[in-house]
Protein backbone atom coordinates (compact mmCIF):
# COMPACT_ATOMS: atom_id res chain seq x y z
CA UNK A 1 0.00 0.00 0.00
CA UNK A 2 1.37 3.69 -0.97
CA UNK A 3 1.60 5.89 1.80
CA UNK A 4 -1.53 8.25 3.05
CA UNK A 5 -2.16 11.35 1.21
CA UNK A 6 -0.51 14.68 2.45
CA UNK A 7 -4.04 16.17 2.40
CA UNK A 8 -7.61 14.56 1.65
CA UNK A 9 -11.03 15.96 1.16
CA UNK A 10 -13.76 14.50 1.92
CA UNK A 11 -17.45 14.67 1.01
CA UNK A 12 -16.83 18.83 1.31
CA UNK A 13 -20.27 20.62 1.38
CA UNK A 14 -20.86 24.63 1.38
CA UNK A 15 -24.29 26.06 1.63
CA UNK A 16 -24.19 30.36 1.22
CA UNK A 17 -27.86 31.52 2.55
CA UNK A 18 -29.64 29.22 0.21
CA UNK A 19 -27.83 28.48 -2.42
CA UNK A 20 -25.55 24.90 -2.15
CA UNK A 21 -22.04 26.01 -4.08
CA UNK A 22 -20.18 23.14 -3.28
CA UNK A 23 -22.58 19.39 -3.19
CA UNK A 24 -19.64 16.56 -1.73
CA UNK A 25 -16.16 16.74 -3.36
CA UNK A 26 -13.46 14.52 -2.53
CA UNK A 27 -9.91 15.04 -3.19
CA UNK A 28 -6.65 13.26 -2.35
CA UNK A 29 -3.36 15.05 -2.53
CA UNK A 30 -0.39 12.88 -2.04
CA UNK A 31 3.47 14.39 -1.53
CA UNK A 32 4.40 15.68 -5.12
CA UNK A 33 1.08 16.20 -6.86
CA UNK A 34 0.28 19.42 -8.75
CA UNK A 35 -3.77 19.19 -8.84
CA UNK A 36 -4.99 22.00 -10.97
CA UNK A 37 -9.38 23.10 -10.30
CA UNK A 38 -10.69 24.26 -13.73
CA UNK A 39 -14.13 25.13 -13.94
CA UNK A 40 -16.51 28.27 -15.07
CA UNK A 41 -17.44 30.98 -12.94
CA UNK A 42 -19.68 30.00 -9.89
CA UNK A 43 -18.41 25.96 -10.39
CA UNK A 44 -17.15 26.18 -6.67
CA UNK A 45 -13.52 26.13 -7.20
CA UNK A 46 -12.59 29.11 -5.32
CA UNK A 47 -14.60 28.03 -2.46
CA UNK A 48 -13.56 24.42 -2.68
CA UNK A 49 -9.98 25.46 -1.71
CA UNK A 50 -10.81 28.16 0.95
CA UNK A 51 -12.71 25.60 2.70
CA UNK A 52 -9.46 23.44 2.99
CA UNK A 53 -7.86 25.99 5.49
CA UNK A 54 -11.29 27.12 6.77
CA UNK A 55 -11.03 30.23 5.24
CA UNK A 56 -14.41 29.25 4.49
CA UNK A 57 -16.34 27.33 6.86
CA UNK A 58 -17.62 24.33 5.11
CA UNK A 59 -20.94 23.28 5.39
CA UNK A 60 -20.14 19.20 5.63
CA UNK A 61 -17.16 17.01 5.20
CA UNK A 62 -14.10 16.26 6.63
CA UNK A 63 -10.23 17.40 5.88
CA UNK A 64 -7.11 15.12 6.48
CA UNK A 65 -3.82 16.97 6.93
CA UNK A 66 -0.61 14.32 6.94
CA UNK A 67 -3.00 11.53 8.61
CA UNK A 68 -4.48 13.71 10.93
CA UNK A 69 -8.35 15.03 10.92
CA UNK A 70 -9.23 18.35 11.61
CA UNK A 71 -11.42 18.29 14.67
CA UNK A 72 -14.60 19.90 13.94
CA UNK A 73 -17.88 21.22 15.85
CA UNK A 74 -21.32 22.51 14.21
CA UNK A 75 -21.57 26.24 14.60
CA UNK A 76 -24.64 27.30 13.48
CA UNK A 77 -25.43 25.58 10.07
CA UNK A 78 -21.82 25.42 9.29
CA UNK A 79 -18.64 23.54 10.31
CA UNK A 80 -16.07 25.79 12.32
CA UNK A 81 -12.97 24.58 14.52
CA UNK A 82 -12.91 22.97 17.48
CA UNK A 83 -9.35 23.15 17.92
CA UNK A 84 -8.27 26.78 17.29
CA UNK A 85 -4.19 25.14 18.14
CA UNK A 86 -4.96 22.51 15.96
CA UNK A 87 -6.37 24.36 12.85
CA UNK A 88 -3.29 27.21 13.27
CA UNK A 89 -0.40 24.59 12.90
CA UNK A 90 -2.42 23.18 10.30
CA UNK A 91 -2.61 26.94 8.39
CA UNK A 92 1.32 26.87 9.27
CA UNK A 93 1.74 24.18 6.89
CA UNK A 94 -0.51 24.63 4.73
CA UNK A 95 0.32 27.99 2.11
CA UNK A 96 -2.22 30.19 1.05
CA UNK A 97 -1.79 32.30 -2.81
CA UNK A 98 -4.43 34.90 -3.50
CA UNK A 99 -6.13 36.06 -6.38
CA UNK A 100 -5.72 39.23 -5.07
CA UNK A 101 -1.77 39.08 -3.17
CA UNK A 102 -3.05 40.42 -0.46
CA UNK A 103 0.21 41.86 0.70
CA UNK A 104 0.90 44.29 3.53
CA UNK A 105 1.03 47.27 2.31
CA UNK A 106 2.36 48.88 5.30
CA UNK A 107 5.62 46.65 5.46
CA UNK A 108 8.45 46.60 2.85
CA UNK A 109 8.62 43.77 0.22
CA UNK A 110 11.02 41.90 3.11
CA UNK A 111 9.09 42.38 6.06
CA UNK A 112 6.19 41.06 4.50
CA UNK A 113 8.08 37.71 3.62
CA UNK A 114 9.91 37.62 7.23
CA UNK A 115 6.52 38.09 8.92
CA UNK A 116 5.33 34.20 8.72
CA UNK A 117 8.60 32.72 9.83
CA UNK A 118 10.18 35.79 12.14
CA UNK A 119 6.50 36.30 14.30
CA UNK A 120 4.43 33.17 13.79
CA UNK A 121 7.02 30.63 13.69
CA UNK A 122 9.39 32.71 16.03
CA UNK A 123 12.84 31.56 14.25
CA UNK A 124 15.96 34.10 14.72
CA UNK A 125 15.83 36.86 13.00
CA UNK A 126 18.88 36.56 10.83
CA UNK A 127 17.93 33.29 9.61
CA UNK A 128 14.63 34.48 8.73
CA UNK A 129 16.38 37.74 6.83
CA UNK A 130 19.04 35.27 4.73
CA UNK A 131 15.89 32.75 4.30
CA UNK A 132 13.93 35.51 2.53
CA UNK A 133 16.34 36.89 0.61
CA UNK A 134 17.02 33.34 -1.01
CA UNK A 135 13.00 33.28 -1.64
CA UNK A 136 13.24 36.63 -3.16
CA UNK A 137 15.95 35.96 -5.23
CA UNK A 138 14.39 32.69 -6.69
CA UNK A 139 10.98 34.38 -7.61
CA UNK A 140 12.97 37.19 -9.00
CA UNK A 141 12.28 40.73 -6.85
CA UNK A 142 15.56 40.35 -4.94
CA UNK A 143 16.18 43.68 -6.22
CA UNK A 144 12.88 45.40 -4.97
CA UNK A 145 13.01 43.69 -1.50
CA UNK A 146 13.42 47.49 0.14
CA UNK A 147 10.40 48.58 -1.86
CA UNK A 148 6.48 48.86 -0.42
CA UNK A 149 4.00 46.69 -1.84
CA UNK A 150 2.20 49.36 -4.03
CA UNK A 151 5.37 50.39 -5.86
CA UNK A 152 5.13 47.02 -7.56
CA UNK A 153 3.37 45.80 -10.85
CA UNK A 154 0.87 43.41 -9.61
CA UNK A 155 3.33 40.34 -10.99
CA UNK A 156 6.03 41.46 -8.79
CA UNK A 157 3.61 41.77 -5.86
CA UNK A 158 2.43 38.07 -6.56
CA UNK A 159 5.64 36.62 -6.75
CA UNK A 160 6.08 38.58 -3.31
CA UNK A 161 3.40 37.01 -1.96
CA UNK A 162 4.46 33.66 -3.16
CA UNK A 163 7.56 34.20 -1.81
CA UNK A 164 5.95 35.13 1.65
CA UNK A 165 4.05 31.94 1.52
CA UNK A 166 7.21 29.67 0.87
CA UNK A 167 8.88 31.36 4.10
CA UNK A 168 6.34 29.18 6.23
CA UNK A 169 7.71 26.00 4.35
CA UNK A 170 4.66 24.68 3.67
CA UNK A 171 3.88 21.38 3.02
CA UNK A 172 1.51 21.70 0.54
CA UNK A 173 0.56 24.85 -1.25
CA UNK A 174 -3.05 26.18 -2.24
CA UNK A 175 -3.63 28.49 -5.45
CA UNK A 176 -6.71 30.36 -5.69
CA UNK A 177 -6.18 32.26 -9.66
CA UNK A 178 -3.24 33.68 -8.75
CA UNK A 179 -3.23 34.76 -11.98
CA UNK A 180 -6.71 36.01 -12.98
CA UNK A 181 -6.09 39.71 -11.27
CA UNK A 182 -3.21 39.86 -13.69
CA UNK A 183 -2.67 42.15 -16.64
CA UNK A 184 -1.97 39.71 -19.54
CA UNK A 185 1.29 40.40 -20.32
CA UNK A 186 2.22 39.73 -16.07
CA UNK A 187 0.69 36.68 -15.85
CA UNK A 188 4.33 34.56 -17.79
CA UNK A 189 5.89 35.57 -14.90
CA UNK A 190 4.16 34.46 -11.93
CA UNK A 191 3.51 30.81 -13.92
CA UNK A 192 7.18 30.66 -14.54
CA UNK A 193 7.49 31.14 -10.97
CA UNK A 194 4.76 28.22 -9.92
CA UNK A 195 6.17 26.41 -12.30
CA UNK A 196 9.39 25.87 -11.35
CA UNK A 197 7.52 24.91 -7.75
CA UNK A 198 6.28 22.30 -9.43
CA UNK A 199 9.44 21.29 -11.32
CA UNK A 200 10.79 21.24 -7.33
CA UNK A 201 8.27 18.88 -6.49
CA UNK A 202 5.74 21.13 -3.97
CA UNK A 203 2.63 19.63 -3.51
CA UNK A 204 0.50 22.11 -4.93
CA UNK A 205 -3.16 22.67 -5.10
CA UNK A 206 -3.86 25.42 -8.00
CA UNK A 207 -7.77 26.85 -9.10
CA UNK A 208 -6.52 28.50 -12.25
CA UNK A 209 -8.45 29.93 -15.75
CA UNK A 210 -4.94 28.86 -17.61
CA UNK A 211 -5.30 25.58 -19.53
CA UNK A 212 -2.18 25.79 -21.02
CA UNK A 213 -0.36 26.19 -17.58
CA UNK A 214 -3.03 23.42 -16.42
CA UNK A 215 -2.47 20.48 -18.91
CA UNK A 216 1.67 21.19 -18.83
CA UNK A 217 2.26 21.08 -15.30
CA UNK A 218 -0.30 18.97 -13.53
CA UNK A 219 -0.29 15.54 -12.78
CA UNK A 220 -3.92 15.49 -12.02
CA UNK A 221 -7.03 17.94 -13.36
CA UNK A 222 -10.27 18.34 -11.22
CA UNK A 223 -12.95 19.33 -13.41
CA UNK A 224 -15.91 21.12 -11.40
CA UNK A 225 -19.23 22.03 -12.31
CA UNK A 226 -22.25 23.27 -9.93
CA UNK A 227 -20.30 21.98 -7.23
CA UNK A 228 -19.60 18.85 -7.82
CA UNK A 229 -16.76 16.81 -9.37
CA UNK A 230 -17.92 16.63 -13.76
CA UNK A 231 -14.64 15.00 -14.41
CA UNK A 232 -11.35 14.37 -13.03
CA UNK A 233 -8.04 12.67 -14.49
CA UNK A 234 -4.61 12.81 -15.52
CA UNK A 235 -4.25 16.33 -18.25
CA UNK A 236 -3.92 13.99 -20.59
CA UNK A 237 -7.61 12.31 -20.04
CA UNK A 238 -9.25 15.20 -19.21
CA UNK A 239 -8.41 17.82 -21.56
CA UNK A 240 -8.17 14.79 -24.65
CA UNK A 241 -10.84 12.60 -23.65
CA UNK A 242 -13.29 13.65 -21.27
CA UNK A 243 -15.99 11.64 -20.61
CA UNK A 244 -17.89 14.29 -20.05
CA UNK A 245 -19.61 16.27 -22.06
CA UNK A 246 -20.10 19.53 -19.97
CA UNK A 247 -16.35 19.27 -19.20
CA UNK A 248 -15.74 18.92 -23.39
CA UNK A 249 -17.68 22.19 -24.20
CA UNK A 250 -16.07 24.36 -21.45
CA UNK A 251 -12.85 23.14 -22.83
CA UNK A 252 -13.63 23.70 -26.07
CA UNK A 253 -14.97 27.19 -25.20
CA UNK A 254 -11.53 28.15 -23.18
CA UNK A 255 -9.15 26.21 -24.47
CA UNK B 1 7.41 92.93 26.77
CA UNK B 2 3.68 92.38 27.83
CA UNK B 3 3.30 93.05 31.52
CA UNK B 4 1.88 89.55 32.78
CA UNK B 5 1.88 91.58 36.37
CA UNK B 6 3.85 88.66 37.59
CA UNK B 7 1.44 86.11 36.46
CA UNK B 8 3.69 84.34 33.57
CA UNK B 9 4.79 81.81 35.53
CA UNK B 10 1.17 80.75 36.89
CA UNK B 11 0.19 80.71 33.36
CA UNK B 12 3.24 78.74 32.15
CA UNK B 13 2.52 75.84 35.77
CA UNK B 14 -1.25 76.51 34.00
CA UNK B 15 0.05 75.08 30.10
CA UNK B 16 1.55 71.96 32.23
CA UNK B 17 -1.59 71.19 33.84
CA UNK B 18 -3.31 71.55 30.71
CA UNK B 19 -1.05 69.22 28.51
CA UNK B 20 -0.92 66.64 31.04
CA UNK B 21 -4.79 66.55 31.42
CA UNK B 22 -5.13 66.44 27.48
CA UNK B 23 -2.28 63.45 27.60
CA UNK B 24 -3.58 61.82 29.96
CA UNK B 25 -7.66 61.97 28.44
CA UNK B 26 -5.68 61.03 25.29
CA UNK B 27 -4.78 57.60 26.66
CA UNK B 28 -8.15 56.80 28.29
CA UNK B 29 -9.50 57.73 25.47
CA UNK B 30 -8.16 56.13 22.89
CA UNK B 31 -8.42 52.61 24.60
CA UNK B 32 -12.06 53.37 25.01
CA UNK B 33 -12.31 54.34 21.48
CA UNK B 34 -10.67 51.01 20.11
CA UNK B 35 -12.93 48.80 22.40
CA UNK B 36 -16.04 51.04 21.73
CA UNK B 37 -15.30 50.11 18.28
CA UNK B 38 -14.35 46.24 18.82
CA UNK B 39 -17.62 46.46 21.01
CA UNK B 40 -19.85 47.91 18.19
CA UNK B 41 -18.39 45.54 15.29
CA UNK B 42 -18.70 42.54 17.45
CA UNK B 43 -20.86 39.32 16.38
CA UNK B 44 -22.46 39.29 19.85
CA UNK B 45 -25.20 41.65 20.53
CA UNK B 46 -24.79 42.89 24.30
CA UNK B 47 -21.69 44.16 23.07
CA UNK B 48 -22.98 46.50 20.52
CA UNK B 49 -25.73 47.50 22.46
CA UNK B 50 -23.18 48.40 25.20
CA UNK B 51 -21.31 50.13 22.90
CA UNK B 52 -24.36 51.80 21.61
CA UNK B 53 -25.51 53.22 24.61
CA UNK B 54 -21.95 54.94 25.72
CA UNK B 55 -21.66 56.85 22.70
CA UNK B 56 -25.13 57.90 22.42
CA UNK B 57 -24.94 59.24 26.07
CA UNK B 58 -21.82 60.56 26.04
CA UNK B 59 -21.90 62.29 22.53
CA UNK B 60 -25.69 63.60 23.70
CA UNK B 61 -24.81 65.36 26.62
CA UNK B 62 -22.47 68.62 26.55
CA UNK B 63 -18.92 68.63 27.71
CA UNK B 64 -19.20 70.66 30.52
CA UNK B 65 -22.07 69.11 31.81
CA UNK B 66 -20.11 66.20 32.13
CA UNK B 67 -17.38 67.00 33.91
CA UNK B 68 -19.88 68.50 36.40
CA UNK B 69 -21.95 65.70 36.64
CA UNK B 70 -18.79 63.33 36.61
CA UNK B 71 -17.12 65.85 39.38
CA UNK B 72 -20.47 65.43 41.68
CA UNK B 73 -21.10 62.25 40.84
CA UNK B 74 -17.75 60.41 41.26
CA UNK B 75 -17.70 61.65 44.84
CA UNK B 76 -21.45 60.48 45.53
CA UNK B 77 -21.10 56.87 43.89
CA UNK B 78 -17.62 56.01 45.47
CA UNK B 79 -18.98 57.20 48.98
CA UNK B 80 -21.71 55.14 48.43
CA UNK B 81 -19.31 51.95 47.79
CA UNK B 82 -17.06 52.86 50.38
CA UNK B 83 -19.95 52.73 52.95
CA UNK B 84 -20.72 49.91 51.95
CA UNK B 85 -17.73 48.35 53.22
CA UNK B 86 -17.98 50.40 56.26
CA UNK B 87 -15.67 53.36 55.20
CA UNK B 88 -17.53 56.42 55.99
CA UNK B 89 -14.94 59.26 55.44
CA UNK B 90 -15.49 61.83 52.86
CA UNK B 91 -14.01 60.88 49.76
CA UNK B 92 -13.24 63.59 47.26
CA UNK B 93 -12.12 62.98 43.52
CA UNK B 94 -10.07 65.51 42.52
CA UNK B 95 -10.89 67.89 39.64
CA UNK B 96 -7.87 66.34 37.36
CA UNK B 97 -8.70 62.86 38.08
CA UNK B 98 -12.42 63.76 37.42
CA UNK B 99 -10.83 65.92 34.38
CA UNK B 100 -9.63 63.23 32.95
CA UNK B 101 -12.05 60.53 33.27
CA UNK B 102 -14.69 62.80 31.75
CA UNK B 103 -12.72 64.21 28.81
CA UNK B 104 -11.69 60.87 28.37
CA UNK B 105 -14.96 58.97 28.06
CA UNK B 106 -16.00 61.89 25.44
CA UNK B 107 -12.95 61.06 23.24
CA UNK B 108 -13.28 57.73 23.74
CA UNK B 109 -17.24 58.39 22.50
CA UNK B 110 -16.10 60.10 19.21
CA UNK B 111 -13.29 58.00 18.89
CA UNK B 112 -15.10 55.13 18.45
CA UNK B 113 -16.70 56.02 15.31
CA UNK B 114 -13.47 56.79 14.16
CA UNK B 115 -11.90 53.49 15.45
CA UNK B 116 -15.07 51.89 13.53
CA UNK B 117 -14.55 52.98 10.46
CA UNK B 118 -11.35 52.74 9.78
CA UNK B 119 -11.34 49.28 11.02
CA UNK B 120 -14.65 48.93 8.49
CA UNK B 121 -11.59 50.18 5.68
CA UNK B 122 -9.54 47.31 5.74
CA UNK B 123 -10.19 44.78 3.30
CA UNK B 124 -10.98 41.19 4.55
CA UNK B 125 -7.82 39.89 2.32
CA UNK B 126 -5.90 41.55 5.00
CA UNK B 127 -7.25 39.60 7.60
CA UNK B 128 -7.40 36.66 5.43
CA UNK B 129 -3.88 36.93 4.26
CA UNK B 130 -2.47 36.67 8.28
CA UNK B 131 -5.27 33.78 8.97
CA UNK B 132 -3.84 31.73 6.36
CA UNK B 133 -0.23 32.14 7.33
CA UNK B 134 -1.74 30.67 11.02
CA UNK B 135 -1.68 33.84 12.74
CA UNK B 136 -3.19 33.97 15.99
CA UNK B 137 -6.03 37.04 15.89
CA UNK B 138 -3.89 38.82 18.75
CA UNK B 139 -1.01 38.83 16.66
CA UNK B 140 -2.84 39.57 13.81
CA UNK B 141 -4.62 42.93 15.15
CA UNK B 142 -1.25 44.20 16.75
CA UNK B 143 0.68 43.73 13.70
CA UNK B 144 -1.67 43.84 10.68
CA UNK B 145 -4.83 45.64 11.54
CA UNK B 146 -3.27 48.54 13.83
CA UNK B 147 -0.78 49.88 11.90
CA UNK B 148 -3.19 50.47 8.87
CA UNK B 149 -6.34 51.53 10.88
CA UNK B 150 -3.76 53.71 12.85
CA UNK B 151 -2.69 55.05 9.00
CA UNK B 152 -6.51 55.60 8.31
CA UNK B 153 -8.08 56.81 11.48
CA UNK B 154 -5.22 59.90 12.52
CA UNK B 155 -6.54 62.71 10.50
CA UNK B 156 -9.77 62.23 12.50
CA UNK B 157 -8.29 61.52 15.96
CA UNK B 158 -6.03 64.74 15.13
CA UNK B 159 -9.09 66.40 14.63
CA UNK B 160 -11.27 65.14 17.96
CA UNK B 161 -7.83 65.95 20.29
CA UNK B 162 -7.59 69.55 18.80
CA UNK B 163 -11.37 69.73 20.28
CA UNK B 164 -10.12 67.59 23.24
CA UNK B 165 -7.08 69.91 23.98
CA UNK B 166 -9.54 72.94 24.21
CA UNK B 167 -12.40 71.13 26.29
CA UNK B 168 -9.63 70.89 28.58
CA UNK B 169 -10.69 74.48 30.04
CA UNK B 170 -13.98 73.47 31.33
CA UNK B 171 -12.31 71.19 33.78
CA UNK B 172 -11.37 74.34 35.15
CA UNK B 173 -15.21 74.90 36.78
CA UNK B 174 -14.55 72.40 39.23
CA UNK B 175 -11.34 74.28 40.11
CA UNK B 176 -8.62 72.58 38.26
CA UNK B 177 -5.64 74.86 37.89
CA UNK B 178 -5.09 75.01 34.32
CA UNK B 179 -4.63 77.66 31.94
CA UNK B 180 -7.99 78.58 31.67
CA UNK B 181 -8.47 79.23 35.65
CA UNK B 182 -4.94 80.48 36.17
CA UNK B 183 -5.96 83.48 33.89
CA UNK B 184 -9.50 83.87 35.90
CA UNK B 185 -7.42 84.37 38.72
CA UNK B 186 -5.26 86.21 37.34
CA UNK B 187 -8.23 89.01 35.88
CA UNK B 188 -9.86 88.35 39.63
CA UNK B 189 -6.90 90.17 40.75
CA UNK B 190 -5.77 92.70 38.06
CA UNK B 191 -8.84 93.40 36.62
CA UNK B 192 -6.97 93.09 32.51
CA UNK B 193 -9.69 90.74 31.25
CA UNK B 194 -8.30 91.69 28.10
CA UNK B 195 -5.10 91.18 28.43
CA UNK B 196 -4.83 87.89 30.32
CA UNK B 197 -7.63 85.82 27.83
CA UNK B 198 -6.12 87.27 24.93
CA UNK B 199 -2.97 85.69 26.62
CA UNK B 200 -4.65 82.65 27.34
CA UNK B 201 -5.98 82.13 23.83
CA UNK B 202 -2.27 82.52 22.55
CA UNK B 203 -1.33 79.86 24.70
CA UNK B 204 -3.99 77.35 23.45
CA UNK B 205 -3.27 78.16 19.92
CA UNK B 206 0.41 77.59 20.14
CA UNK B 207 -0.31 74.25 21.98
CA UNK B 208 -2.70 73.41 19.13
CA UNK B 209 -0.45 74.14 16.24
CA UNK B 210 2.17 72.05 18.04
CA UNK B 211 -0.30 69.59 18.40
CA UNK B 212 -1.19 69.89 14.01
CA UNK B 213 2.59 69.60 13.90
CA UNK B 214 2.76 66.35 15.70
CA UNK B 215 -0.02 64.87 13.54
CA UNK B 216 0.77 65.65 10.54
CA UNK B 217 4.44 64.23 11.47
CA UNK B 218 2.75 61.16 12.63
CA UNK B 219 0.82 60.84 9.41
CA UNK B 220 3.34 60.72 6.87
CA UNK B 221 5.15 58.08 9.00
CA UNK B 222 2.27 56.03 9.15
CA UNK B 223 1.36 56.08 5.13
CA UNK B 224 4.69 55.06 4.77
CA UNK B 225 4.15 52.64 1.21
CA UNK B 226 0.92 53.78 0.79
CA UNK B 227 1.95 56.16 -2.21
CA UNK B 228 2.26 54.99 -5.64
CA UNK B 229 6.04 55.53 -6.64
Amino acid sequence: MSKAPALELIDIHKTFTDVEVLKGISLKAYDGDVISILGSSGSGKSTFLRCINLLENPTKGEIIFNGESLKLTSSGRDLAAADMKQLTKMRQQIGFVFQSFNLWPHMTVLQNVMEGPSHVLKRPKHEVMDYAEHLLNKVGIADKKHMYPNQLSGGQQQRVAIARTLAMDPQVILFDEPTSALDPELVGEVLGVMRKLAEEGRTMLIVTHEMSFAKEVSSEVVFLHKGVVEEKGTPDKVFNSPDSERCRTFLSSTY
Amino acid sequence: MIDLHGFGDQLLQGALITVELAMASLGVGLVLGLLGAAAKLSSIAPLRWLATIYTTIVRGIPELLTVLIIYFGATIVLMAIASQFGYDDYIEVGPFTAGVTALGLTFGAYATEVFRGALQSIPKGQHEAATALGMGAFRKFQRIILPQVWRVALPGLGNLFLVLLKDTALVSIVGLDDIMRKANIAVSSTKQPFLFYATAAIMYLLLTIISMVVVTWLEKRASRGMRRG
